[in-house]
């Protein structure tokens, strides 16, 4: 069909963003009542809609990364069980199989289609992280996927309208906090429902009878938008590899980009096994991240939705840790899927090179557990950011987080909810990766134990190891620590801080960009001003007399 | 207490006057160019201007209303003093580590709004609390000294910015420290935390302080040239600046916390339409604004609008929210989006038109205005549509150009994409009008408001062309367009009242929460607000008192605010807090936990009496000759064509009289554009209501 002929730019322009605004909408909806704090503050979800093949034309504009690309996947994997044309008014099909959604099970997908009168025109589909889903609780713990909570087949929650009781039931007996999951789970139907309420009457305003002649043409101009940035990059097969920390082992990850024309091909071959704690990535996951990273060199303000996925194809071999499968466990998949951002940015570098930023510092995760002052138990998790890596023209941003992005805690809202007292948040002067563009500096973080009890400490820290490379001959940025009092600690592990104990977090920088003779004299200097150098690192890290 | 008043916005091209005589009805208008590098000349001949005019004596005027849009500027153009910052050891680079968060996922080039105060303006200070307001480590008095010198000596500081951790629990080492530098320095401007917004958060706390000190200096300056010239043509009535809040304060207030005068302008209009839902009782209400460079939508419930505590101003990258300072000020809380008259239309790489957020301004301006403008915006397609009146714009004082409009529309849009002139700028109208419904669908939905049962009051140049059919879009009913709408904001002001507001931390259990102990706490915020309003001449049993409590489920991170019943006893206030928190907490999740309850914070705002409603319309004396001036070729697309529009005269207008759809209504600074099936009325207060058709 000619879809030129008959929706126009005004037209595509106005039902397009309506569409996206409905699943704006959804989501807002969605977080405002949501219980879980990720959602809350994290943009931890998305509302879809897709039209009545199962494509995907619009998607919520505000969430995160892992949720790029992966709907769609789930959508197939409930039309396989239940077929588009066996469903009727009222179902509700659910999911939460890391396999076929965002690699844990937090995440529960909960799809309804839309019928005008008896014929199906499309679906909606609302996908939120649940305040919790049993098991082991949202760490890295875990040595098998059946310690990481309830996975439930694809099912239907609703059929014709009618609750399925015994669903909830299982849900309900699983999982810790009951009324704050099921109130997620209804709150996630009551969105898919007011979603297909709203598209209907966009399509009685716009005195539509199906999706798919809009569809062709939100799908069509986004695939055009891709390619044609596609087109302006050189073609060439690209080949990288970065060493991550796995829990005590160290893994590769192994890739090698193919672009050409208008196409790209991400294949993960030669990236090692899983190991045997959560930190495992299923497919969904890299191919979400992929997808991000990708749109961010290529297209990023295009809207999501499957269009935007055709011109890109990636692969990662079965059983890798970028390819996990059951019984490995995932509940912590960022862990490690936090370095395919990096991993693909620094491999196309060379290509793109102005659109590129250095690798990061990435973000620093210590869960602490002991008691307050007052003796009631506490359980607390800190995020703090390593520094941002430095781009073409534009020095890295200091304490910044890459690829992932939950933001800090105020200490006057950290110290009261822990007992510990911070007595120094300080930027960490010459850790930022030397370069042209320096990679943005870490941080030093102190605190003291002042609950008068010992506190356990879990880090999942990274980059204790592998620094944040530069690019282009810019140099690589200090590497992240643990200490307490003056002994250094591993980056991933548990330990006691005692009473009038002392945690030092010191934060990695971020990779510099560009060859650090070129920093100028005048540069180095405002550096040293502005707490991101010491003259001694100036005369280390540069050369620079002073 | 209000008789002859008059209300002054200064706005980035005109200088708006609205004087009103509460007693008699009375109400006058005038309109004169700002005066950038002095504002307060523009003002201080309007002021004369206005009351020759009128034949009204200038000591008969009881009291001037000013808006003022200085420290928006100021923190956008960098234009404050050079401020030191005092804070706590361990903590001087909270400004460069930021928020630790990226506002935009997609774009790896972002930047943040540097900090006002450099580094070297920084000094730490030996001193620590903690949350409690427990003394951990003394404050060295010989080291803050040391310190105090060294920055206005060798960095020659104008104003300084005291910043300590949890300083909200316990004023007393940033007060000791404020008392030490004006000892020392006498004509030093001294901002302290916990008297600029005395709650936890020390980023944006501190960002807050830091910007108060920032404009003292140029607040106090501004304010002393404005008395004195007020003064000297015969002023001697009172002076009131209003805050973003809402509120009005007094000149002493504002130069205590100038940081609050930041979006002042926008307020004005919002107060009007808070003002019109009191008076005819509608619950569920948008305020809907569309000025030069962005529209603006606020929500008033039952008389209220909308507040927030946290405002971002002074954006650094791309208009981005995010990249800008994040304040701590009681602000309306607005939908604001980059679509105002002056936004530039263009086809982006998906070959779709895009309108805003980036704008012509008003210099250059829209291609239309002939300034050498190449852009094409939404003025320009709203004039080629024939919404505009060429020769009518501000009232026949600013010709515009068609030709040049669609000139430009051709080459932006119509040959990129192959398509005819009006369909080209039809696109820009109603891409526009769908951008600002997409902006307050979200915004309301975030807020729990149903909007499809509320009411819009359009104000602004430009609010009037486009609410219909943005009501029509999010099937909000009736729209009511105020007479005035382009000088709104300067009328606006005369509704307001003296007021002033505090926010204060307090985490507690609500279980051992005593009476007294909340009688304390009441109590001490109340006198504090009550104050500055007694200090502004405002009599004690005028004052009302509003206090609400963030409450929370314990472990829950997210607060609901409950209104405290004042006329109940404390033990029944308590008695009652967990039926009043349940239910408001019911209206958002639509359910209630079995969990304890705790506090976070207290608000109390002390407010003065409202003036008496009156709008700018009404004309009851009006002529009864035919409202209708002719017709314009103007395009309706529910006509699929263009049709000779009826054009009518707002001023002729009388109330009972009602107009049909398509049809423009226009008066000076604004046109009211009613669409196929809408049926306007005008009513006793000279308000045009439009009923929207479906």
């Amino acid at each position: 069909m000619n879809t030129q002929r008959t929706i126009d730019a005004v037209d595509l322009s106005i039902m397009w963003n309506r569409l996206i605004s409905i699943t704006d909408e959804g989501a807002a909806a969605l977080v405002r009542t949501s219980f879980s704090t990720l959602v809350r503050e994290g943009y931890d979800l998305t509302v879809l809609i897709f039209d009545a093949a199962g494509r995907m034309i619009a998607q919520s504009a505000k969430c995160i990364p892992v949720f790029i690309g992966t709907a769609p996947t789930t959508l197939s994997h409930m039309l396989r069980k239940y077929p588009a044309d066996t469903l009727v008014p009222g179902d509700v099909v659910i999911s939460n199989d890391p396999m076929y959604g965002t690699g844990h099970m937090f995440d529960l997908a909960v799809m309804r289609p839309i019928f005008d009168n008896e014929l199906l025109v499309g679906f909606s589909m609302g996908i939120t992280h649940l305040p919790d889903i049993g098991g082991m609780g949202f760490s890295v713990s875990a040595t098998e996927i059946y310690h990481e909570g309830l996975r439930l087949p694809i099912c239907k929650l609703y059929k014709a309208g009618m609750l399925d009781h015994d669903v909830i039931e299982l849900i309900e007996l699983n999982v810790r906090v009951p009324e704050q999951v099921t109130g997620d789970i209804f709150a996630s139907v009551s969105c898919t429902e007011v979603v297909a309420r709203h598209v209907l009457e966009f399509m009685r305003e716009y005195q539509l009878d199906s999706l798919t002649e809009l569809a062709d043409a939100i799908l069509t101009s986004t695939d055009d938008a891709v390619r044609s940035a596609l087109r302006a990059m050189p073609d060439g097969v690209f080949r990288n590899e970065v060493q991550v920390e796995a829990l005590g082992e160290v893994r590769k990850l192994v890739c090698a980009i193919n672009k050409t024309g208008d196409t790209i091909e991400v294949d993960f071959e030669g990236t090692g096994p899983c190991v045997g704690a959560g930190i495992n990535v299923p497919f969904p996951y890299t191919r979400a991240m992929v997808l991000y990273a990708i749109k961010c060199l290529t297209s990023p303000n295009i809207p999501n939705n499957e269009g935007a996925m055709r011109a890109i194809e990636v692969k990662a071999p079965l059983g890798s840790i970028l390819n996990a499968i059951p019984p490995s466990p995932s509940a912590g998949r960022h862990a490690i899927g936090h370095f395919i951002f990096p991993l693909i940015t620094d491999t196309l570098a060379e290509i793109v090179p102005d659109r590129v930023a250095a690798s990061s510092g990435l973000l620093d995760i210590v869960t602490l557990q002991g008691f307050r002052r007052d003796g009631s138990p506490m359980a607390a998790t800190y995020f703090c950011a390593g520094g941002f890596g430095g781009a073409e023209g534009l020095d890295g941003h200091p304490t910044l987080p890459g690829s992932s992005n939950m933001g800090r805690t105020p200490i006057e809202v950290f110290e009261p909810l822990t007992g510990l007292t911070v007595l120094e948040k300080s930027l960490r002067p010459d850790s930022g990766g030397p370069g042209r563009y320096p990679g943005g500096a870490g941080q030093t973080i102190v605190m003291r134990n002042d609950t008068g009890y010992p506190m356990r400490v879990y880090a999942m820290a990274n980059r204790t190891l592998f620094p944040a490379d530069g690019v282009f001959e810019g140099k690589a940025g200090a590497v992240r620590e643990h200490w307490v009092d003056g002994e250094k600690m591993s980056g991933q592990g548990a330990y006691t801080l005692a009473p009038g104990q002392h945690l030092k977090l010191l934060q990695p920088g971020g990779g510099g960009f560009g060859d650090p003779a070129l920093r100028t004299s005048a540069q180095i200097e405002q550096d040293i001003e502005r707490g991101f150098l010491t003259p001694e690192g100036a005369k280390s890290l540069y050369s620079h007399a002073g | 207490m209000y008789g002859m008043r008059l209300g002054v916005d200064i706005g980035g091209t005109f200088t708006d006057f609205a004087m009103a005589d509460a007693n008699r009805g009375w109400t006058a208008v005038h309109k004169r160019l700002t005066t950038p590098d002095e504002p307060s000349r523009a003002v201080i001949e309007g002021v004369r201007a206005i009351c020759s005019e009128n034949t009204i004596a200038i000591p008969d005027l009881a009291e001037i209303v000013h808006g003022t849009t200085l420290i928006t500027n100021a923190l956008i153009e960098r234009r404050g003093a050079r401020t030191g910052m005092l804070v706590t050891k361990g903590f001087r680079d909270t400004f460069d580590i930021g928020q630790e968060q990226r506002y935009d996922l997609y774009d790896l080039r972002i930047q943040f709004a540097p900090p006002l105060v450099e580094r070297r303006c920084r000094a730490e200070v030996i001193e620590r609390l903690d949350h409690e307001g427990n003394v951990l480590v003394e404050l060295d008095e010989d080291d803050l000294r040391t310190s105090i010198v060294r920055l206005v000596e060798d960095e020659k500081i104008e104003a300084l910015a005291i910043c300590f951790l949890h300083s909200y629990a316990n004023p007393q080492h940033e007060s000791r420290a404020a008392e030490i530098a004006r000892e020392l320095y006498p004509n030093l401007f001294v901002s302290t935390s916990a008297d600029v917004f005395p709650y936890a958060r020390e980023y944006e706390r501190w960002t807050t302080t830091c910007a108060n000190a920032y404009s003292q200096p140029m607040v106090d300056a501004y304010l002393r040239k404005l008395e004195d010239g007020l003064a000297a043509i015969g002023f001697t009535g009172n002076l009131s600046i209003i805050a973003s809040g809402g509120g009005l304060m007094s000149p002493s207030m504002a130069r205590r916390y100038p940081v609050r005068l930041l979006e002042s302008g926008p307020a004005a209009g919002v107060i009007m339409a808070a003002r019109i839902a009191e008076e005819l009782k509608i619950d569920g209400l948008i305020a809907f604004d569309l000025g030069g460079t962005t529209a603006k939508g606020a929500l008033v419930r039952n008389g209220e609008p909308f507040k927030k505590y946290t405002f971002e101003a002074a954006h650094a990258y791309k208009h981005k929210t995010g990249s800008g300072l994040q304040l701590q000020i009681p602000v309306i809380d607005m939908a604001e989006i980059g679509s105002g008259g002056g936004s530039i239309a263009g086809v982006d790489e998906l070959g779709l038109i895009r309108v805003g957020p980036r704008s012509a301004s008003s210099s250059p301006g829209p291609a239309c205005y002939g300034l050498g403008g190449e852009y094409a915006t939404l003025t320009d397609a709203n004039l080629t549509l024939g919404y505009l009146d060429a020769g009518f714009f501000l009232g026949g004082k600013m010709k515009l150009e068609p030709t040049l409009a669609s000139e430009a529309i051709e080459g932006v849009i119509g040959q990129k994409l192959g398509m005819e002139l009006l369909r080209a700028a039809w696109g820009i109208h109603d891409i526009a009008n769908e951008d600002i419904s997409r902006a307050f669908r979200m915004h309301a939905t975030e807020r729990g408001f149903d909007y499809r049962r509320s009411t819009m009051v359009a104000t602004g140049g430009g609010g009037p062309i486009h609410a219909a059919r943005i009501a029509r879009k999010l099937k909000v009913p009736r729209v009511i367009y105020p007479a005035g709408a382009g000088v709104m904001s300067a009328f606006g002001m005369l509704l307001g009242a003296a007021s002033f507001e505090v926010v204060r931390s307090h985490s507690q259990p609500l279980e051992t929460l005593e009476p007294s102990k909340l009688g304390d706490l009441l109590a001490d915020a109340a006198d504090e607000v009550r104050k500055h309003l007694l200090t502004a001449g405002i009599a004690a049993e005028a004052i009302e008192l509003d206090c609400r409590l963030d409450m929370r489920y314990r472990g829950q991170g997210y607060d609901i605010e409950v209104r405290l019943p004042m006329h109940l006893s404390l033990e029944e206030q308590l008695k009652v807090l967990p039926a009043l928190f349940e239910e408001a907490y019911r209206e958002v999740f639509h359910t209630t936990l079995e969990q304890p309850l705790e506090i976070t914070g207290l608000k109390a705002e002390a407010r003065a009496p409202k003036p008496g409603f009156m709008t700018l319309g009404g004309r009851a004396d009006a002529t009864p000759e035919s409202a209708l001036k002719g017709t314009r070729k103007a395009y309706f697309p529910l006509a699929g064509r263009i049709v000779d529009c009826p054009v009518y005269d707002r001023y002729l207008l009388r109330p009972g009289e009602t107009v049909d759809g398509p049809c423009l209504v226009e008066e000076r600074e604004s046109t009211c554009l009613l669409d196929f099936g809408d049926r306007g009325t005008v009513d006793t207060y000279g308000n045009l209501v439009a009923e929207i058709g479906v």
